[in-house]
C-alpha cells in the first residue's frame, strides 16, 4: 500500500484493528494529545481530522464566526463518522478546539473524556506540573481500561514513537535532498502517523522511506516554500503551490516538522515525555513567542526557504495575531511572503489567481 | 404592551463610581510621575492583590477597552491594529488595546488621560486566545523588564493541589521579581490585609447581586459598570467601602419595594459581555416592563478567599475567574446558569453572540437548550460584537428581541 492509499484506507484500517483486538480508540483535537500515553495503555490515539459535506450540521451548535475546521469536525461528528470512538482526551490550545472538546463531549456523549491543561511555556516549575498533569489523565486510564500503567510499557511506546518521528523527519531531509515527493504525500503520511496504530503505521513508514530512497531523485519546483498556519485537510491547495513552481519543503502547522524536530530523551519515561511536549518548537496558541521565533529563522536557514505561504483558516485567533510578528521576522530576513485566508468553502478561484501572482513575482525576482 | 416611556431609575452609586474611575487612572498618573511603578497585567487574576501590598499600580488594559468603546476611541484603535496587519475578526479588547498601546496611546486627549506607559509587564500564558497574544504584542513593543508567568487553563471543578502550587511557586518568583524592580521588601501581612479586603468585596458583591432576586428588582444590568471595583480595586478597602455603600441603597430599595422600572413583570437574563458601546440596550426592554436581573458576567468575579494562606487563595483565584465564564468547562458554566434562571425567577434568556469573544460564546447553542429543555425557559439569540458597533445591527436585534418579547408578555399573561 503506497502512503496515499493507507492514509484512504486510515479509519478502517482502525476499525479493523478495534474489531480484532478489543482495543480502544480515542480521540484527539490537538497535537499535544501525549499519544505515547494512550499507546502504553493499548489505546489507539486517533486524531479527528478532516471536512464534512454538510458543514451546515455544525450550525445547531456552533456559531459561524467559529473557525472552519472546528465546525466541520463538529458536522462530522454530528454525521456519526466517529461514532466508532470510545473517547476523547484534548489538550487546552486554542479557545475554538477547546470549546469543540466540550460540545462534543455533552452532544456525542464518548465512554472517556479528559481535557489536559498543559502549561503555555517551558518555564522552571512546568516540569514538575505537566507530570502531574499526565498523572491525572494516566488516573483516568486505569479506571477506563481496567489497567495497570506501567513504566515498562510507556517506554516501550516512546521508543516507537521516537522511531516513528525519526523516520518521518527523515522523509522532510530526503525531500529536502531531492527525493521526488510530494508534499501531499507529506501530510498524508503526517496524518496516518496521527491516526493509525504506531505499530503498523512504523512498518509501513520503513517501507515508505525504503521505496523513497529506491527512487531516482528528480527535479521539482525550483523555489523552496515554508507554509505557515492554521490546520488545513484539504490538500489540494499544496498541489497548486507545487504546480505553479513551489517546493514546500517545509512546514509550520499544527502536524508535521514541528512535532518532528525533538526526541524524547531516555529517562523516567513521564519526566521524559513532559519535557518532550515543553520543549518541542511551540504552536501558535502557546505563550513562548521568542522560541516561536528562533524555531522558525532556524527552519528558514536549515531548509534554504526562498518564500513563505501563510495559510490561514478564517477566525483563527492564534495564527492571526502571529502573523504580524512573522511577517516582521521575515521581512527583516528579507524573505517574501504572502499569506491566504480559507474561509471553510475550500481553495476557491481568487486563491488560485493570488498564488499565481505570488509565483510570478517570485520568478521574476 | 406600551410604548410609554419610562424612567429608568439609576442607581445613586454611580457619581460615586465616577469618581472612583476617575481617581483610578489619577492614581496611576501620579505613580508615574512620583517614581513609582505601575505595571500592566491581564484582569481576573490575583495578582492584583499582590501589587496593591507592594504598592505597584496596576493597568488592566481589558478595563480599559470597555471605556474606549463608551467614549468612542475603539474605532480609532481599531484601524491602528488594522494598520499594524491585525485582523478585523480578532477579538474587539485585543484590536483595541494592540491599538491603542502601539499608536494611539501618542495621541492628545485621551479619556482620563490615556495610560501610563508599563514600568514591566507580565507576559502571560493564561486566559483566552487574544488575552494572552495581546501581552505578547505588549511584550515586544515596550522595552520593559517582562516577567513570564504561566497559568494553564482548568475546568473550576478540576482544580487540585498541584494547580495551586503551581501558581504559589510562580507567585514567589514574581515576589522576588517585583523586589528587585521596586527595592522594597515584601510583607506578608498587608498581603493578608489585601486578600482580605478581596473576600469582604466578594461577600458584599454577593449580597448586592442577590438583592436582584427580590421582586421588583432593585437594578438592572445597565449598572453593571460597578464591576470596575471588583476588575480594577479588588485587594483595596475603596472596593469594600463603595460595595457597601451600593448593598446599602439597594437594600433601601428593596425595603421600599422600588423596582428599577414601575411595574416590573418580566425577568430576563444576559448572557455574554454587555456591548460597551451601548449600555442603553439594557433598557429596551422596559417597554415590555421587563428587567434584566442576572448575566454570566457578574458571576465571574465572586469567590471565597482566607487570609490565612494569602498565596494559596491568589493563585486559587487566578486559576478560577476566567474558566467561570469561559468554555474551559460548559457543565460548570450550565450549572452556573441553571442555578442563576432559578434563583432569580427568570422568564427568559438573551444570548449575545458574540463575535469578538469565541471563549464565551461557544456552548451558548447548549445553554439555550438546556433552558428550554429543562427549565421551560425560552431564550433568543442575536449577533452582536461588544467591542465594534460594526458588527452589530440595532435592526436584527430589535426583530428578534421584539418578536421574543411578545412571546414572553403572552406566556405571562396566561
Ligand atoms: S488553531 Fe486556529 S484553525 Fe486551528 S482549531 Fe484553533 S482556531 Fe481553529
Ligand atoms: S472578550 Fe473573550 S476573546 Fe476577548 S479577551 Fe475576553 S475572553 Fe478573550
Amino acid at each position: 500500500m503506497n502512503i496515499r492509499e493507507l492514509y484512504e484506507r486510515r479509519l478502517d484500517i482502525v476499525k479493523e484493528q478495534k474489531a480484532k483486538d478489543n482495543c480502544p480508540v480515542i480521540g484527539t483535537l490537538c497535537s499535544y494529545a501525549p499519544v505515547e500515553i494512550l499507546n502504553s495503555f493499548d489505546i489507539i490515539p486517533l486524531r479527528i481530522w478532516g471536512e464534512s459535506e454538510n458543514l451546515h450540521k455544525a450550525d445547531a451548535l456552533l456559531q459561524t464566526f467559529i473557525c472552519p475546521p472546528v465546525r466541520h469536525l463538529m458536522a462530522l461528528g454530528l454525521e456519526g463518522h466517529y461514532n466508532f470512538l470510545d473517547g476523547i482526551v484534548h489538550c487546552y490550545t486554542c479557545d475554538a478546539t477547546c470549546g469543540l472538546f466540550n460540545i462534543w463531549v455533552r452532544n456525542l456523549k464518548p465512554g472517556f473524556s479528559h481535557l489536559i491543561s498543559l502549561p503555555y511555556m517551558d518555564i522552571n516549575e512546568a516540569l514538575s506540573y505537566t507530570i502531574a498533569e499526565f498523572g491525572i489523565l494516566i488516573g483516568k486510564l486505569e479506571s477506563f481500561t481496567r489497567k495497570k500503567f506501567s513504566p515498562e510499557s510507556l517506554k516501550r511506546s516512546i521508543t516507537l514513537y521516537n522511531e516513528v518521528r525519526s523516520l518521518m523527519r527523515e522523509v522532510y531531509y530526503l525531500r529536502k535532498g531531492g527525493f521526488r515527493i510530494s508534499y501531499s504525500d507529506i501530510c498524508a503520511m503526517n496524518i496516518c502517523c496521527e491516526t493509525l496504530p504506531a505499530e503498523n503505521f512504523l512498518a509501513e513508514l520503513r517501507k515508505y522511506v525504503k521505496t523513497i530512497k529506491e527512487e531516482k531523485r528528480g527535479s521539482r519546483g525550483k523555489l523552496k516554500i515554508l507554509i505557515s498556519g492554521s490546520i488545513i485537510s484539504d490538500t489540494s491547495l499544496m498541489d497548486f503551490i507545487e504546480e505553479v513552481g513551489g517546493n514546500i519543503v517545509a512546514d509550520d502547522a499544527c502536524i508535521g516538522l514541528r512535532t518532528l524536530r525533538n526526541v524524547i530523551p531516555e529517562g523516567d519515561p513521564l519526566e521524559s515525555l513532559a519535557g518532550y511536549y515543553l520543549a518541542r518548537p511551540q504552536c501558535a496558541s502557546r505563550a513562548d513567542f521568542p522560541s516561536r521565533k528562533t524555531h522558525l529563522l532556524e527552519t528558514l536557514t536549515d531548509f534554504n526557504i526562498d518564500a513563505v505561504v501563510f495559510i490561514h483558516q478564517k477566525f483563527c485567533d492564534p495564527h492571526l495575531s502571529d502573523h504580524p510578528f512573522l511577517k516582521k521576522i521575515f521581512d527583516e530576513a528579507k524573505i517574501p511572503h504572502m499569506q491566504l485566508e480559507l474561509e471553510g468553502d475550500g481553495f476557491t478561484g481568487s486563491v488560485r489567481t493570488r498564488i499565481e501572482s505570488f509565483f510570478e513575482m517570485l520568478e521574476r525576482r | 404592551m406600551t410604548e410609554e416611556k419610562k424612567t429608568t431609575k439609576r442607581l445613586h452609586a454611580n457619581k460615586a463610581l465616577r469618581q472612583i474611575i476617575t481617581d483610578f487612572y489619577a492614581d496611576a498618573h501620579r505613580a508615574k510621575a512620583e517614581g513609582r511603578p505601575v505595571g500592566w497585567i491581564p484582569p481576573m487574576n490575583g495578582l492584583i492583590e499582590l501589587f496593591y501590598a507592594m504598592d505597584i499600580h496596576p493597568i488592566f488594559p481589558e478595563n480599559w477597552a470597555p471605556i474606549c468603546a463608551a467614549i468612542g476611541t475603539n474605532t480609532n484603535n481599531f484601524a491602528y491594529a488594522e494598520k499594524k496587519g491585525y485582523s478585523g475578526d480578532l477579538c474587539g479588547y485585543f484590536r483595541n488595546n494592540v491599538g491603542y498601546a502601539l499608536d494611539g496611546i501618542r495621541e492628545a486627549n485621551q479619556p482620563l488621560d490615556g495610560l501610563p506607559k508599563p514600568d514591566f509587564l507580565i507576559s502571560f500564558g493564561a486566559g483566552c486566545v487574544p488575552t494572552m497574544k495581546t501581552f505578547q504584542v505588549l511584550c515586544d513593543h515596550f522595552r520593559v523588564p517582562v516577567f513570564r508567568a504561566d497559568l494553564p487553563q482548568i475546568a473550576m471543578e478540576d482544580i487540585r493541589e498541584h494547580h495551586i502550587q503551581y501558581g504559589v511557586i510562580q507567585i514567589k518568583r514574581l515576589i522576588k521579581f517585583l523586589e528587585d524592580l521596586t527595592g522594597k521588601r515584601f510583607d506578608i501581612d498587608r498581603l493578608r490585609q489585601a486578600v482580605a479586603y478581596t473576600d469582604a468585596a466578594c461577600r458584599v458583591w454577593d449580597e448586592i447581586m442577590d438583592a436582584r432576586r427580590t421582586i421588583p428588582s432593585p437594578f438592572s444590568a445597565a449598572e453593571i459598570g460597578i464591576m470596575f471595583v471588583m476588575v480594577t480595586r479588588h485587594g483595596t478597602k475603596i472596593a469594600v467601602d463603595f460595595l457597601q455603600d451600593v448593598l446599602k441603597e439597594v437594600r433601601g430599595k428593596v425595603e421600599r419595594g422600588e423596582g428599577v422600572i414601575p411595574n416590573e413583570r418580566i425577568r430576563l437574563f444576559w448572557d455574554n459581555i454587555p456591548l460597551w458601546y451601548n449600555m442603553k440596550l439594557f433598557n429596551y426592554f422596559e417597554k415590555w416592563n421587563a428587567v434584566v436581573v442576572a448575566e454570566t458576567y457578574t458571576s465571574a468575579w465572586t469567590l471565597r478567599m482566607d487570609p490565612d494562606k494569602p498565596l494559596e487563595s491568589i493563585a486559587y483565584k487566578s486559576l478560577v475567574s476566567y474558566p467561570l465564564v469561559s468554555c474551559v468547562s460548559l457543565e460548570k458554566r450550565i450549572e452556573l446558569i441553571r442555578k442563576a434562571v432559578v434563583d432569580y425567577k427568570i422568564d427568559g434568556a438573551i444570548f449575545h453572540s458574540n463575535r469578538s469573544c469565541k471563549p464565551i460564546s461557544m456552548g451558548q447553542m447548549d445553554i439555550m437548550k438546556v433552558l428550554s429543555e429543562e427549565l421551560s425557559v425560552p431564550g433568543v439569540m442575536f449577533d452582536g460584537d461588544h467591542m465594534d458597533g460594526g458588527k452589530f445591527s440595532m435592526a436584527q436585534f430589535q426583530t428578534r428581541i421584539d418578536a421574543f418579547m411578545e412571546i414572553l408578555t403572552e406566556r405571562k399573561r396566561v
